[in-house]
Parts: structure tokens; C-alpha cells; sequence
């Protein structure tokens, strides 16, 4: 290696360090807007929760994704363009041909399946970076959802969950929940709830009802996050079969954890012997 | 130059080997040609000549594989494709995706190997009048033919000055004119010292350009030497390689009772001419 | 050919170096949410964001994509707030069981006004910068050339890709399949289509990482880039000056207890 150990090592450090970082910033923007702000201010426009909400999330993801995306190797660069293409095409097609989910995350999944939590981190930060160039910059404050559910589905592989048909759709139905909730401030704070037609009258609903604006989109969350996120995951299983074994092999993580659970451990723990 | 010694190889979790004992030794500034028909593994041979097997697909590799006495299992992936450079089959696959532009394209790989910007201008405008690119220089890569793509892919290699390339069917998009120009330029560049080792099965221009050919069939080399020998064996047939149309003409016309006797089919159209002109002459 | 919104006019704001425009986006974004009453926003429309789109040649394009996005959230937003806000007390216009609040109305200008702020300035960010002129100045900054590689060659991967779902949507309809019909129905229809799409662009996958290693991608050497960036010792200056001044008037509004 041209580099040194030593440079390796603090280069090492200096990632980590930015993940933690990242994930901290993301958590206490979360706590401070929920639970710190217990009563909510009427006048939300003239409180600083925008700010912070904007703010706290983007810096947050991008602290993860610049501490993730160094340890990817080339061949998860090269899949992760095609996982966004995915995210973006098919959310593209659902919304046009008007099914009642987003579907905007089957490659976020995916790529954190076979390549772990890191790969997904940088997908799903990238997917509304790249959904910003293109088609609304209104993606770009939601970037951090796509960053968690990259994080839950990269261990939901690690944890084996992609191997039976009903694990998958549970890992999903969870990653969903916590998805609505961290992006339930951003809807709130920064869109004032209106993110879309039919969002936005969920969420004043629900204001009429007597819920803070906060609550409100929350609850709106709940409604369509986790089952769009239970249908993602077990596309993504599916996928995970139907795609060529010599192309999983050519993911240490999907190998390593037995993502499927086609490979017996025995191929599997020779093949990582010879790379070791 | 490029040595490979008794090598056999097996994609990971595979039992059956795609190639068994291959050896090969190939001089500097030669084109080497190697035959084979699909799925044959020649794709599986680039690779190991380029170091890309075992350092990126893994697997169970055995025997050695050196160029310029530096063995390519010792030294980073990094460091082996700066000596070794690989055009792939599908040149759309070849394009970077990163850069817009067929100039930027072609520089991507002098941009991460760090050369300034004063030698990328000039190596870049080298590679494009070599082959003939000058046009679509400001073009995006995306917008080009198979064939204009696959220029592209091979000048982007070319551009990197390694002292060996290896390519897998590098002209199989090109329309007969480009297929001369890319075997001109490979000329040249074996004139400059760089040795070229070629999957092709466009016999004809082999058999014109190549130094020395090889035969990959039954997962090992069955045959090696030089092309006229090589065109002319009668086992090709049986490795389904093919044979050049000189060939197929002199042996219909055996069939017919003409050329009586003769051992040595032609491979070449002076050959072809030489035979008939001497049988012609013997009636 | 790639799927950006980037137009080339040619203008002084287009010349620009990226990093300095991207600066001035961030700042405008930060001001805006920092000073969250409605005038800020305005005041930043009008002295900022206004005169740059008039700058640029791209008021026309800038205005027709900004309204596409911005309008429905507008009209939701005003609707859903204006009725339904829980702040809101002082009714403005009551009409049965629906009543108008003022409160309501005045968020949702606060809200709306920030929003219009951020979609414009990024919006003419993306109109007025390549996104690979946009890559290669992070890139020369530090950025590490994985971000830059994935996003350009999305970029260009988009359009390949929806043609390849066009081409078999159109299929589907000439063997007399319907995209029409109850949504379980269209998924019946959408699983077909996207089996062989994604299978292909994922098997891809293996060549074009064998063809940017061979092309040094892992390299670890510094990268050099082909095309300089444009850059002035002004905009050098600019870049530092202008989140100083943002910090100022985030800071100075505070300070004096104004806000």
C-alpha cells in the first residue's frame, strides 16, 4: 500500500468518528423537536424547531454518509447508481400510475441487504440528493429517512431477516414505524404538513380531531410508512432470489451474514477463508 | 513478459474449474490472439492475465501468473492495473458513468492516477486522432453507437499507456472499417514495445496481425503457435472455432475432387490463390 | 444526456465556480430558517434570488418548475392551516363547520413563503450548474470522487433506465394489457415489467466495477481533473464573506433583542 498504516488507522478513526458523530446530531435533532419541545408553541414559524429540523437532520445524514461511504468498495459504488435509478424510476412510476404507496426505497433496501448498513446509508442519502438535481428540491430535508432505513434494513440482512417471507415484511413494518417518526418533524416544522395533496389533508384531519400539528403528521406517518415499508422489504426478498448467485457473491456482507439463506455455511466460511 | 504456469481457477462455491493448467508465455511488443469458442472462459483468462482473479472475484486459483517477472498475485489491484490494462466485452458497460463528455471519458483513468493536466490534454488528443475520435470528443458517451462505444472504451485503456493490454472481443460492435483501424492501431502500439493479448474470432485480421495464437478449449490451451499453423489445423473445427473462408473454400472444392493431396489448407488469400494457381497448373 | 433540469445560457451567475453558487444557496436557505418571519423570506426573494434568476437568463424555466412543485404544497398548506391549525383563535371567515383563522393563515405564510425561498434557490442552483462541473469542484475540494462518480452516473443511468421500462410498458400494452384497472390489478401488470428491468441493470453491475478498477478508481493516488474549475479571488473572498454575514444577521437580530 502507497499509504501507511499509521494514515489508514486515524483515516479509520476520522470515519468513525463521523458516523457517530452524524448519528448523535440526527438523534438529539429528534429528541430536541419531540420531546424537548413537550408543549408545542402555536406560532411554530416564529420558533427556531425549522431551523433545527432542516438543520440537525441534513447536517446529521451527511456526517453519516461522508463516514460511511470510504469504506464501500468499487463494486458497491457501481450498484449503489443503479439502486437510485431504481428508487427513483419505480417511485416514479407508482406516484404516476397512482398507487396508494411511495415504493421509493426498493434499491436503499437492497443494496443495504448485500452490502450492509454503510452501502445503504450512502444510497439512501444519495437517492434524495440526486431526487433534489432533478425533480423537487423538497426531497432534500427527507434525506435522513432514507439514511435510516438503510441503517434498519442493512441489519435487519445482518440479523438474517431477508432469508424467510415473514421476517421480511416485519423488519419492514418496523423500519416503517421509526421512518414516520423521524420524519414526522420534518413534515411538520418544515412543510407545515403539507408534503403532498392527500398527506396534507390526512394531517389536517387529524389537526381537526384535536392532534398538535406534530402528532398530526406523525399519525399520517403511521398510516403509510410501515406498509409501504412491509411491501418493500419482501420485494426486496423476492428480488434477492430471483437475482444470479455468482452476482450475491460478489458481496462480502451478503456472504458473511448469510443474507439468503441459500449458500450453505460451509461454502460460505471457505469462500471467506480465501478471501481472508 | 506475460508467464502463466500450470494455472487453473474456480469461481467461488464452484467445484468444476473453468480453466485447468493453463500455460502461456508471451514476448514483449507481440499481439497474441487466443481462440476460443463462447464460454470457453476466455472472459475468466482476461481477468487472471489482469489481475482481476483472484484480487476482486475471489475463488480458488493455482499455478502462477507473472508479467515482467512481477508476480500479479503479490501486488495491489491498484498497482496490477497499472501495468495490465483489460477492455471489457460490452464497451456501455465500459462507460464510467461519471464524466459527460467522450474527452472527459477518455481522461477518467489519467484522473485517478493523478497525471497533470498538461500530458492528460496531450494524451488524450493522441488517443483520439489514433482513433479517429476527434469528432466526438464534446459528444456525451451515452448518446454514441455500440461500435462508437466501443472506440471509446478502447482508447480510454489505450490512453493509460500500460505496457500490456488485454482485450476481450474488442471489435465486436465495429463494422469491417473500424475492425482494420483497431488492429492498425495495435500494430503501432506493438511497434512502441506494448504487448497486446487479444480474444477475437475474426480469423482473417488474426492471422494478419497476430504474432502467435493460442487455443482455448476443454478449459486448457490445446494448441499454440503460429497463426498460419494454427488456422490451417484441422482440429479447429472440433474446438468450434471456426475456420477463415479460404480455408472453407479449399476444402469444399477437396470435396469436389480438386486440390488432391494438399496438406496444408490455405489460411490467407495469397495462400489461397498460390494453391488453386499450382492446382490449376498440375491439371 | 443525462436527466438534470441544467440549461446553458451562457449568463455570469452560470460562470460562476459551483462551490461559490452552492455557498450562496446555503446561506439564503440558513437565513430564511434562521429568521423565521415572513418579511426575511420576502426581503431575500426580492434583493437575492429575484435579481440572480433575472441574471441568469432562466426567470422563465426557473418559474415553471418552481410552481410545478411548489403550488400543490402551497394550496394544501394555506387550505389545511387556514382551517385546521391549532394555534388558530381569531376567525376571519366562517362558513358551517369551517372556520378560517387568521393565526392559520399567518403560519402557513411563514411556512409557505420559506418554502418558496428554498425551491427557488436550489432549483436555480441546479438550472445554472452542471452537475458534473458541481462534482468536479467538491471533488477538487476534498470530496471523496465516490460521492461524485455516484451521482454523475445516476445521472446518466436514469434515462437509460426508463427507456428500458418504456420500452417494456409499450410491450406489455401492444400484447392488450391495461395500465388501467383497480390497483391490485396494476400491480398484476407492474411485476412483469419490473422483473427484467431491474434483473439486467443489476447484472451489469460486475462489468462496470471490472472496467473502473482497470481504470484506476481504487487508485490512491490524488486525483487531477481534466477541466479546471473557474474560480476569482472574489469569489474565493465571497465564499468566506458570505456565511459571515449570514451569521451576522442570524446573530445581530438576537444580540439587540429586536427578535
Amino acid at each position: 500500500m502507497p499509504h501507511s498504516t499509521n494514515g489508514a488507522d486515524s483515516r479509520r478513526a476520522r470515519n468513525i468518528a463521523f458516523v457517530i458523530l452524524g448519528a448523535l446530531i440526527v438523534v438529539a435533532t429528534y429528541l430536541y423537536l419531540v420531546i424537548g419541545r413537550p408543549t408545542e408553541i402555536a406560532d411554530t414559524s416564529t420558533s427556531h424547531a425549522s431551523l433545527i429540523a432542516i438543520g440537525g437532520y441534513v447536517v446529521g445524514a451527511v456526517f453519516l454518509a461522508v463516514g460511511s461511504i470510504h469504506r464501500l468498495p468499487t463494486t458497491t459504488v457501481a450498484l449503489i447508481p443503479v439502486a437510485i435509478a431504481l428508487n427513483i424510476v419505480v417511485g416514479q412510476i407508482v406516484s404516476v400510475i397512482g398507487l396508494p404507496v411511495y415504493l421509493d426505497s426498493i434499491g436503499t433496501v437492497l443494496v443495504a441487504a448485500l452490502a450492509g448498513p454503510a452501502a445503504g446509508v450512502v444510497t439512501g442519502i444519495l437517492t434524495n440528493v440526486i431526487w433534489g438535481l432533478t425533480l423537487s428540491p423538497i426531497a432534500l430535508p427527507f434525506a435522513v429517512v432514507q439514511v435510516v432505513i438503510g441503517i434498519f434494513a442493512g441489519t435487519a440482512a445482518r440479523w438474517g431477516m431477508f432469508r424467510r417471507f415473514y421476517t421480511a415484511p416485519l423488519a419492514g413494518l418496523v423500519t416503517g414505524v421509526v421512518a414516520a417518526m423521524v420524519s414526522a418533524p420534518i413534515a411538520a416544522f418544515v412543510f407545515g404538513g403539507a408534503t403532498g395533496g392527500g398527506t396534507g389533508a390526512i394531517v389536517g384531519a387529524f389537526q381537526a380531531m384535536g392532534q398538535s400539528l406534530l402528532g398530526a403528521t406523525t399519525l399520517q406517518g403511521l398510516l403509510s410508512d410501515p406498509v409501504d415499508k412491509a411491501i418493500t422489504f419482501t420485494v426486496v426478498a423476492l428480488l434477492l432470489i430471483a437475482l444470479p448467485a455468482r452476482f450475491l457473491q460478489r458481496f462480502p456482507f451478503a456472504r458473511e451474514h448469510r443474507v439468503f439463506g441459500r449458500t450453505g455455511p460451509k461454502a460460505t466460511q471457505t469462500a471467506l477463508a480465501r478471501e481472508g | 513478459m506475460i508467464r502463466l504456469d500450470g494455472v487453473s481457477y474456480a469461481y467461488p462455491d464452484t467445484v468444476r474449474p473453468v480453466l485447468e493448467n493453463v500455460s502461456l508465455d508471451i514476448g514483449r511488443g507481440t499481439i497474441a490472439g487466443i481462440l476460443g469458442a463462447s464460454g470457453a472462459g476466455k472472459t475468466t483468462l482476461a481477468k487472471i492475465i489482469a489481475g482481476f482473479i483472484p484480487h476482486v472475484d475471489g475463488g480458488e486459483l493455482s499455478g502462477t501468473v507473472s508479467v515482467e517477472g512481477q508476480g500479479m498475485g503479490d501486488l495491489q489491484l491498484a498497482e496490477a492495473v497499472s501495468r495490465v490494462g483489460l477492455v471489457i466485452q460490452n464497451p456501455f458497460n465500459q462507460i464510467s458513468g461519471a464524466r459527460y463528455t467522450v474527452r472527459e471519458e477518455i481522461a477518467f483513468g489519467l484522473e485517478n492516477f493523478g497525471v497533470a493536466r498538461p500530458e492528460m490534454q496531450d494524451r488524450v488528443g493522441e488517443v483520439a486522432d489514433l482513433l479517429n475520435l476527434g469528432p466526438l470528443l464534446d459528444r456525451s458517451p451515452y448518446e454514441l453507437s455500440g461500435g462508437q462505444q466501443q472506440l471509446v472504451a478502447i482508447a480510454s485503456m489505450i490512453v493509460l499507456r500500460t505496457p500490456v493490454l488485454v482485450m476481450d472481443e474488442p471489435t465486436s460492435q465495429l463494422d469491417p472499417a473500424g475492425t482494420r483501424m483497431v488492429f492498425d492501431v495495435l500494430s503501432t502500439l506493438r511497434g512502441a514495445g506494448i504487448t497486446v493479448v487479444i480474444f477475437e474470432h475474426k480469423l482473417e485480421l488474426l492471422h494478419q496481425h497476430a504474432d502467435v495464437l493460442y487455443v482455448l478449449a476443454d478449459r486448457s490451451i490445446v494448441a499454440a503457435g503460429d497463426p498460419t499453423d494454427i488456422l490451417a489445423d484441422a482440429h479447429l473445427a472440433e474446438w468450434h472455432i471456426g475456420s477463415t473462408r479460404y480455408t472453407r473454400v479449399a476444402r469444399a472444392a477437396q470435396k469436389r475432387g480438386l486440390l488432391a493431396g494438399l496438406r496444408h489448407l490455405p489460411v490467407s488469400l495469397e495462400q489461397a490463390v498460390a494453391v488453386f494457381a499450382d492446382d490449376g497448373g498440375a491439371r | 444526456m443525462s436527466s438534470t433540469v441544467y440549461v446553458d445560457r451562457g449568463s455570469s451567475i452560470h460562470r460562476l465556480n459551483p462551490v461559490t453558487k452552492l455557498v450562496a444557496m446555503l446561506c439564503i436557505i440558513v437565513i430564511v430558517f434562521a429568521l423565521p418571519v415572513w418579511w426575511v423570506s420576502g426581503l431575500v426573494l426580492a434583493v437575492a434570488i429575484i435579481p440572480a434568476a433575472v441574471v441568469s437568463r432562466c426567470g422563465r424555466k426557473l418559474s415553471r418548475i418552481s410552481a410545478t412543485i411548489l403550488l400543490p404544497i402551497l394550496v394544501v398548506l394555506f387550505v389545511v392551516q387556514g382551517l385546521t391549525f391549532p394555534g388558530g383563535k381569531t376567525a376571519l371567515i366562517s362558513w358551517g363547520v369551517f372556520t378560517v383563522t387568521s393565526e392559520g393563515l399567518h403560519f402557513a405564510l411563514g411556512i409557505g413563503l420559506r418554502l418558496v425561498c428554498l425551491v427557488l434557490a436550489s432549483v436555480l442552483l441546479v438550472l445554472t450548474t452542471h452537475p458534473g462541473d458541481l462534482m468536479s469542484a467538491l471533488t477538487a475540494r476534498g470530496m471523496s470522487p465516490k460521492f461524485g462518480y455516484i451521482i454523475s452516473s445516476t445521472l446518466q443511468l436514469i434515462p437509460a433506465f426508463r427507456d428500458r421500462a418504456n420500452a417494456i410498458l409499450l410491450a406489455q400494452q401492444a400484447r392488450g394489457l391495461s395500465v388501467r384497472g383497480s390497483p391490485l390489478r396494476r400491480i398484476k401488470i407492474m411485476m412483469p415489467l419490473l422483473g427484467p428491468l431491474i434483473l439486467g441493470m443489476f447484472t451489469d453491475v460486475e462489468d462496470r466495477s471490472t472496467a473502473m478498477e482497470a481504470r484506476g478508481f481504487g487508485s490512491t493516488a490524488r486525483r487531477t481533473s481534466l477541466v479546471p474549475v473557474p474560480d476569482s479571488s472574489v469569489q474565493r473572498v465571497s465564499r468566506w464573506a458570505m456565511p459571515m454575514v449570514s451569521l451576522a444577521v442570524i446573530v445581530v437580530p438576537f444580540a439587540t433583542g429586536a427578535l
